[in-house]
């Protein structure tokens, strides 16, 4: 499953950051609502939702149950979950908070040390997250989850092999499924895309759990892809959304078949009311860009303004979607290569091949992604979305 | 393994990067001589967590229930938000909370000014909020002092940051203080009353006990010209020794005074007793006024190492905001000053809710 956007720390430059704040100041000046400060004219204007799990009345609770490991924990596991179904950055704060405790260096608790590289994987600091999980590991080497998320990560690093050593040892320690989804997955990405995918489809998906199952659907949507199959993408990512209708990332995989096939409206109607996560939000612009909708400048600014906090806070969990941002909203082809080559840096699935290439393409430069296409080569990665060069 | 442990299994294994926004608070600042203006914006979602915000527990936060939480949200921010110079604090007076829309949903936004008793060479700022909840909130800070911009990142690991504010420029200086001043006689409606009161007669003259319309324009631009340049004058000369602290007057005298003044030069339009000679009046009170000039300047300071330049900077531009409004006014007077309206609805009545207006003023500042 290609699954990751991106990671590590990339200092923007002072004027890039400027010219970004330029950007922001100049889209909001064009009567979007972003950036004007304003007193609602009633008392019953709703301002905001609370989800569940996020009330101050739970805060008392949660702060006397970080102080007791058995129930930190399972807490803590609840709010990954909950940040993985909605797509919220938040509750892996609140899980952070539940796992304080319990991940200092002189830790015992495999299990806790397990969650926390979790919540370092989805913030994409994948280096720390695998320094964790081998802790984890030496205290209790027979940890199919710490297994699992060790091939995980190594597979966004695009360490195929240790990956599929990863594998091996949760096939030894979990039920045959899961290690079986591990194993073809990495096999697709190494030349064996058309076995690999028939091997997953032989996989029966009844009486799958629906996270399995979703896995199951992506991992085949996206080969299906990858072979140039669309209408099996399609059938594979709406039966995918039809059980697991929160995978925003499988939503976004959808929505870029959707974008290829010049199909921009059903990409709006598919996207509707999940503005608020911005992979999804930048699909939504490029939709908007090309039906000309007005309603482009709002997401423009938008964007803008996130990837700007994203900047300042240091973690840029978007660069991938920052360097499309760069060079399909915004025009600015050499950007947009500063962004996929800084993603680079930190993640390499093939969705951060293709950006690197269209970047470098756009700006002229197209030996400025040899690292990327040189990746592809040395892997035998299939792609018919990729140019022969490649 | 059995069925509900794989799910979980799979569940953390997805490494799908999760999208929302993490939480940031957004600290954005500006520094003056002393004083420091700026706002917080925190999210809807973390001021629900920091004090509670969802009254009827429906889920939802209204404005109204916002609003009803105005106070325990300005305690929880004061509590864990503090700003200081040269190692003393300073103290935050906070504004009414607005709303915010960014790219994630709606932040409430709180205003806020900081009075720092010592010049701003330095501030430091100390923001510890919800970092027992969240640790991956952040505070995203944005200082802007004399042109320049510099920005920080609050962590829990790093919950203090000390920016140097450097001297400014005097053209720097020079530019800001120019438009703090074309702001205040903008804001400031006092004064401008004060001078339109004055400058109502200007295109008329008195003949038998009437106004009547001037026959032609240079009396009324003389007219003009005097009473303009005896209030700048009159006001120059008191700001300035105000500002170098060479006379104090107690600003709720003078603020009465300014409001005594207003009535005075409109209740001359109905009652003329002084036709002739108006700039007198312009300049006998523009004194005062002067004085309320210099106590918008006290409370932000002026800027060490440009005190000149700044003072005659905010000076020019209060003259700029005020030509700016006698250039708007006057020719328009001029026009109608033939008309019975001109002369009788506009000197009359309009001299008399002026009156009235300012002895509102005057009461509300001499009782405060």
């Amino acid at each position: 499953m290609i699954r990751k956007e991106r990671g590590l720390r990339w200092r923007m430059s002072m004027r890039r950051r400027l010219m970004m704040a330029a950007a922001v100041i100049a889209a909001s000046g064009i009567g979007v609502a972003i950036g004007h400060p304003y007193t609602p004219a009633s008392n019953s204007a709703v301002l905001g939702s609370v989800p569940a799990g996020a009330r101050h009345a739970e805060v008392n609770s949660r702060l006397m149950a970080r102080e007791r490991i058995d129930v930190a924990l399972p807490l803590a596991q609840l709010y990954i979950r909950q940040a993985r179904g909605t797509g919220d950055l938040r509750f892996l704060g609140y899980a952070e908070a539940m796992l304080d405790n319990w991940i200092g260096p002189t830790s015992t608790s495999a299990e806790a040390l397990v969650l926390h590289a979790t919540v370092l994987q989805s913030r994409h600091d994948f280096s720390q997250a695998l320094d964790v999980l081998h802790r984890a590991l030496a205290l209790k080497p027979d940890d199919a989850q710490a297994w699992l998320t060790v091939a995980t990560v190594l597979r966004v690093l695009g360490r195929y092999d240790e990956a599929q050593r990863a594998c091996d040892e949760v096939s030894r320690r979990a039920e045959p499924d899961v290690a079986e989804l591990c194993r073809q997955g990495l096999r697709g990405l190494t030349g064996q895309l058309a076995s690999a995918y028939a091997e997953i489809e032989r996989i029966s998906a009844h009486e799958m759990p629906d996270a399995e199952r979703a896995w199951r659907d992506s991992e085949l949507g996206e080969m299906a892809v990858r072979l140039g199959d669309d209408a099996a993408a399609e059938h594979w990512f709406r039966n995918g959304l039809h059980s697991s209708p929160d995978d925003f990332y499988m939503r976004a995989a959808y929505a870029d078949l959707l974008l290829r096939e010049h199909r921009p409206r059903e990409v709006l109607a598919l996207l509707q009311g999940k503005e608020s996560l911005e992979p999804l939000l930048l699909r939504i612009a490029i939709a908007q860009k090309a039906l000309r909708d007005p309603g482009l400048e709002d997401s423009r600014a938008r964007l803008s303004a996130a990837f700007a906090a994203e900047a300042q806070r240091g973690d840029g969990v978007h660069r991938r979607e920052e360097s499309r941002f760069l060079l399909e909203i915004q025009n600015d082809p050499g950007a947009a290569l500063g962004a996929a080559a800084a993603n680079w840096q930190v993640q390499r699935e093939v969705e951060d091949v293709l950006v690197f290439v269209h970047a470098a393409d756009a700006a002229g430069v197209p030996e400025a992604a040899a690292p990327a296409r040189k990746f592809a080569r040395e892997h035998a990665i299939e792609d018919v979305r990729m140019d022969p060069r490649t | 393994m059995s069925r509900p442990l794989l799910a979980i299994l799979v569940l953390l294994a997805c490494s799908c990067a999760s999208a929302h926004i993490s939480s940031n608070g957004f600290l954005t600042l500006k520094a003056t001589a002393s004083q420091v203006s700026g706002s917080l914006e925190l999210a809807i979602r973390d001021a629900e967590l920091a004090v509670g915000l969802d009254s009827n527990g429906d889920g939802y936060v209204t404005w109204g229930e916002a609003q009803a939480h105005q106070a325990q949200l300005t305690a929880y921010v004061r509590d864990r938000l503090t700003l200081s110079a040269s190692g003393s604090l300073c103290e935050v007076s906070f504004g009414a909370l607005q709303v915010n829309a960014r790219v994630d949903g709606n932040y409430l936004r709180l205003p806020f000014t900081a009075t720092c008793s010592a010049a701003l060479r330095d501030l430091s700022v100390d923001y510890r909020l919800l970092q027992d909840i969240d640790p991956s909130h952040r505070g995203l800070m944005t200082l802007g002092a004399w042109g320049e911009t510099q920005t920080g990142v609050l962590t829990p690991g790093r919950v203090g940051l000390t920016f140097s504010l450097g001297r400014p420029r005097p053209l720097r200086a020079f530019a800001e203080y120019l438009s703090i001043g074309e702001w205040h006689i903008w804001s400031g409606v006092d004064h401008l009353l004060f001078l339109l009161s004055l400058l109502l007669p200007a295109v008329l003259r008195r003949r038998g006990g009437q106004w009547e319309a001037a026959p032609i324009a240079r009396p009324a631009l003389v007219n003009i010209l005097k009473v303009v340049t005896a209030f700048t004058l009159a006001h120059s000369i008191t700001l300035s020794l105000a500002a170098f602290n060479v006379v104090h007057l107690p600003s709720r005298l003078t603020e009465s005074i300014i409001a005594a003044s207003i009535i005075v030069a409109a209740l001359n339009n109905i009652f003329p007793r002084v036709t002739e000679g108006r700039w007198r009046i312009a300049f006998a009170f523009g004194l005062l006024h002067g004085f309320g000039f210099a106590s918008v300047l006290a409370e932000m300071g002026l800027p060490s190492g440009a005190r000149l330049v700044s003072l005659v900077a905010f000076n020019l531009g209060v003259e700029i905001g005020q030509l700016a409004v006698v250039l708007a006014v006057m020719p328009l007077a001029y026009s109608l000053r033939a008309t019975a309206f001109y002369r009788h609805t506009v000197m009359r009545w309009g001299s008399s809710a002026i009156a009235a207006l300012a002895f509102v003023w005057l009461v509300q500042r001499a009782t405060a």
